[in-house]
């Protein structure tokens, strides 16, 4: 295993993210762990049947429990208003109707809420209560059932299939992938507290303040700004943030029932079924090229499953109507409903199960034609213009990225003939996939506080799951008004900050850049105006003129016509100076394509005894525009790269066909990758600026870091072994098989 | 223990047992027996706790069936343990008991009398980090920070352990502390850095 280099210093200084010392003391608070004054538990019990209703609940037992202050069910809870009837539900869109129902749509659905003033008295008395239900037979059985339900296009069909139908080469596989689930470390939690009959404090983990406030304003009926929500720290969300989940309705209810406040904190197993996962999917992909390595025709075929009371797409086929060239292609998706919890979005949700069938086909065509896979991408990538919308690309630097990559991980090394390469009982095997996803903008706004000693506050909603985007908004304060940065103090994740879009789909710091350039200039803007009493020159003053310093404002060089903040906050009595402005996309969008890309190198070592793969090296090369924060981007590609291959070979979450209940939903069961099951993954970047995207550059880089790594994986587990392995997770079993 | 219960747990685990050893007996029996069991709810028990946490002693009423990751969490505020499974899955509560890692979650309080409890909130020395928070930082061996404090405390064992002479080595002794941003090229390179 390749070892780091510590002999060069990490770091000059020990310089790390915004909010690094809180998280490495273990300051910083999540969603649990505010101190709330008179604070008490509640804890779901859930029903033991996957479909149905509830015909009785027996709370004799549990209400026995001292501690116990109530427990809402169906029959006794604080009527929601935004569930009052089955019209106001279809209307509210929240999903589960928690507690506003006796029908059970999948086991695990919550049943009642035992609130009591103990964690401990809570869980127990929840362990207590039974249910009696009509039991109606469920399905959860995706593989047999998919093949019943019938396909619809998924974007407009380009030519036709006859026209490639007499193709050179063709190949045809189908390709399946167990659901997935998100697990963050941090189990979902929310902390309720009603403070007034119709205002609302939460705690809460989540990807966007400002959504949840949004969800419960209209639950409840009550206006947005009457509901306060904190999310500073976020344990992780990978896409299980950006909805507002039954466990949360369930506290904000509990809240108003006991007129406490009530913390709702999920067991690892409920984290399972009620916080969403990446469904299971199905997909064929038909591809064909000509004697010259041309992709003529592309069919791409998807189901996921659904739940019986939403439906949830995963557009699993839009990756490829993205990444290549194609004359002629068609997609066409399918949900299937079955009798389990809605799925959501996952780290590069659809993209990342449609690149792995995708990016396997790729691999099987060239082994059909006997070439190079990486030489039959290079001839088909679409580098200059999104083949779906026919717009250039603002920037796509994806081939830089497949050769700066087979540079790294010597892909020469490779043999083209499956087995080749042998060391002693394990077979070496190399392949690459590569990711891709459509670089998104959102609005998004931002405020900056001064004070008179030049230190500088900027707020806004967006939260920080992880990303770094607190650092990254302090090191474009820093480049945009010149102030240090041990003066930039960063504050996020309030609803009381300026709002912003969630933190998902790879939008954040693309999103939030933009704010934050555009509120520095606003502060140049106001402090050259309050300049101005006492120095004509600030008098239109173009915004690169106008610098800032630790002490006070200058005109185009450090101290020439220098003016004090003291002197400012002086003649105009001021305690601090407030900005605040918003960015969103604009223009660009219709003249300009956006992606990011990562393009994945694997190579495995495959036991031949034990079927036991072991991930040998990963190289990922990404193109995200400007890099504005380089440790934790890279961070960002690395982990999600862990993810990749927790996918190709070990996270799969299944159902007992008989029971209808999840299989082994804890993590002793449910296996994502643990530090050993991964090599140094290593990680470059092409580091050139998106003009376009807005004004840092940077595109987002999120999802991309998943997308295509599990098909190198599955690729090199080919080139090792000559198995071709299309179900994932690729587990000792299958390999063996 | 201020046991005011009408029914000793011993009582209970006797009946249990006689139920299965009666499990041939009619049903009316058994629907009898269950009828009883239905009034059997234990309530909490307490017990007066003293234990030191990060070397400030602490006298505490504790429920018996309160973990040290509880009591930690929501008894006394210290909530840089972190609760990841509550099962001993993940090694996000792990803490140091008389130096040693252990998984808090599966350390019931009435374990602790007379034994000497870290945190994270004990590792540093006042302002001064300890080298491992400040290798953390440097390399970047986090993304969330939630199983962070729980990576930190096995690291410093790791290290104390010896268990540092490869890559290799380290990743086997960190995989009991899960990390689902996959931080893991940070968490090892931190290790490496300090136990050089």
């Amino acid at each position: 295993m390749r070892l780091f280099n510590t002999k060069k210093p990490v770091a000059a200084r020990a310089e790390g993210r915004v909010e690094a010392v809180a998280k490495v003391t273990g300051s910083g608070k999540y969603a649990a762990e505010y101190e709330v004054k008179n604070v008490c538990y509640g804890v779901l019990a859930v029903s033991a049947v996957a479909a149905g209703s509830i015909k009785s609940i027996d709370l004799s037992k549990a209400k026995q429990v001292e501690g116990v202050l109530d427990i809402i069910t169906h029959e006794h809870k604080p009527l929601v208003p935004g569930m009052a009837d089955e019209a106001k539900i279809k209307e509210t869109r929240f999903g589960l109707p928690i507690f506003h129902t006796d029908k059970i749509y999948f086991r695990g659905q919550p049943i009642a809420l035992v609130i009591a003033d103990t964690l401990e008295n809570a869980t127990y008395a929840a362990s207590l209560i039974d249910a009696e239900y009509n039991t109606e037979k469920a399905n959860v059985d995706f593989e047999s059932t998919h093949p019943g339900v019938k396909l619809s296009s998924a974007g407009k069909e380009k030519g036709t299939l006859d026209a490639w139908s007499g193709a050179a080469h063709i190949v045809e596989a189908e390709y399946n992938v167990q659901a997935e689930v998100h697990n963050p470390m941090e189990m979902h939690a929310t902390i309720a507290h009603w403070t007034a009959d119709d205002k609302l404090v939460l705690y809460d983990k989540n990807q966007g303040v400002n959504n949840v406030q949004r969800v419960f304003a209209r639950l409840f009926n009550i206006p947005p700004q009457n509901i306060e929500v904190s999310s500073e720290f976020v344990g992780g969300g990978f896409g299980s943030g950006l909805r507002v989940w039954p466990h949360a309705l369930a506290s904000v209810m509990a809240a108003k029932q006991v007129k406490r406040p009530v913390k709702v904190v999920l067991t690892r197993p409920q984290m399972f079924s009620l916080t969403g996962y990446r469904p299971a999917a199905w997909q064929k992909v038909k591809l064909g090229a000509d004697n010259n390595g041309k992709f003529v025709g592309i069919l791409h075929q998807s189901k996921n499953n659904t739940s019986k009371y939403e439906t949830f797409s995963e557009g699993i086929t839009r990756i490829t109507r993205m990444v290549y060239n194609f004359d002629n292609l068609k997609t066409e998706q399918a949900t299937v409903p079955l009798h389990l919890s809605t799925p959501t979005w996952m780290r590069g949700p659809g993209d990342c199960t449609g690149a792995f069938a995708l990016e396997c086909a790729i691999d099987e065509l060239s082994h059909k034609m006997q070439v190079d896979p990486l030489e039959l991408r290079m001839k088909n990538l679409a580098v200059t213009t999104d083949p779906e919308s026919g717009k250039p690309w603002s920037t796509n630097f994806v081939n830089e990225c497949v050769e700066k990559g087979a540079a790294m991980i010597n892909w020469k090394e490779r043999k083209q003939v499956p087995g080749t390469l042998t060391d002693g009982e394990w077979k070496i095997g190399y392949g690459m996939g590569i990711g891709m996803w459509g670089a998104g903008r959102g609005n998004a706004s931002a405020g900056i506080s001064m004070q008179k000693d030049g230190t500088i506050t900027v707020k806004t909603a967006m939260t920080d799951i992880g990303t770094g985007t607190g650092t990254a908004i302090q090191n474009i304060t820093h480049s945009s008004t010149g102030v240090a940065k041990n003066k930039i103090k960063i504050e996020l994740g309030h609803s009381d900050f300026p709002a912003t879009g969630s933190q998902g789909g790879s939008t954040g710091l693309s999103s939030i850049s933009g704010a934050v350039s555009a509120v520095c200039d606003a502060l140049k803007q106001k402090l050259a105006t309050y300049a101005l009493v006492q120095k004509e020159v600030y008098k239109n003053a173009a915004l690169p003129d106008i610098l800032l310093s630790e002490t006070g404002v200058s005109y185009k060089t450090n101290n020439n016509e220098f003016v004090s903040y003291a002197d400012i906050w002086k003649k105009n009595n001021l305690t601090t100076v407030d900005v605040e402005a918003s960015s969103g996309p604009g223009e660009e969008r219709q003249k300009y394509a956006f992606c990011s890309s990562a393009v994945h190198f694997c190579r495995v070592k495959v036991n031949i005894k034990t079927g036991k793969v072991k991930i040998d090296r990963m190289v990922s090369v990404a193109d995200g525009g400007r890099i504005v924060n380089e440790k934790p981007a890279a961070n960002q590609i690395s982990g999600a790269v862990v993810g990749g291959i927790g996918m190709a070979l070990m996270e799969e979450q299944l159902a007992d066909k008989n029971l209808g209940n999840l299989v082994g939903n804890d993590l002793a069961g449910y296996h994502f990758a643990v530090n050993a099951d991964a090599p140094v993954i290593e990680v470059a970047f092409i580091n050139k600026t998106d003009p376009n995207i807005n004004p840092s550059g940077a595109k987002g880089l999120g999802e991309v870091g998943i997308i295509g790594s599990a098909a190198a994986i599955a690729n090199a587990i080919f080139n090792a072994t000559g198995k071709r392995l299309r179900d994932l997770p690729i587990t000792p079993d299958k390999v063996l098989a | 223990m201020n046991g005011k219960q009408s029914y000793s747990r011993r009582f209970f685990l006797k009946t249990s047992g006689a139920l299965a050893v009666l499990a041939a007996i009619p049903a009316s029996v058994k629907a009898l027996y269950n009828e009883a069991k239905n009034f059997i709810v234990p309530p909490k028990q307490t017990f007066p706790l003293p234990v030191s946490i990060n070397k400030k002693m602490y006298k505490v009423t504790v429920d018996t069936r309160t973990t040290l990751l509880d009591l930690l969490r929501e008894d006394l505020h210290l909530t840089g343990t972190k609760k990841g499974c509550d099962h001993g899955q993940c090694g996000a509560c792990t803490v140091h008991v008389d130096g040693e890692r252990v998984l808090s979650c599966l350390t019931l309080a009435a374990m602790l009398p007379g034994k000497e409890v870290t945190t994270i909130e004990g590792l540093a020395d006042g302002e001064k980090l300890h080298p491992m928070q400040q290798a953390f930082i440097e390399c970047d061996g986090f993304q969330c920070g939630y199983c962070t404090p729980g990576q930190i405390m096995s690291a410093v064992a790791c290290v104390k352990e010896g268990h540092t002479s490869s890559v290799a080595e380290i990743k086997e002794f960190m995989s009991g502390n899960l990390c689902r941003c996959g931080a893991y090229n940070g968490i090892v390179e931190s290790i490496q850095k300090v136990a050089k």
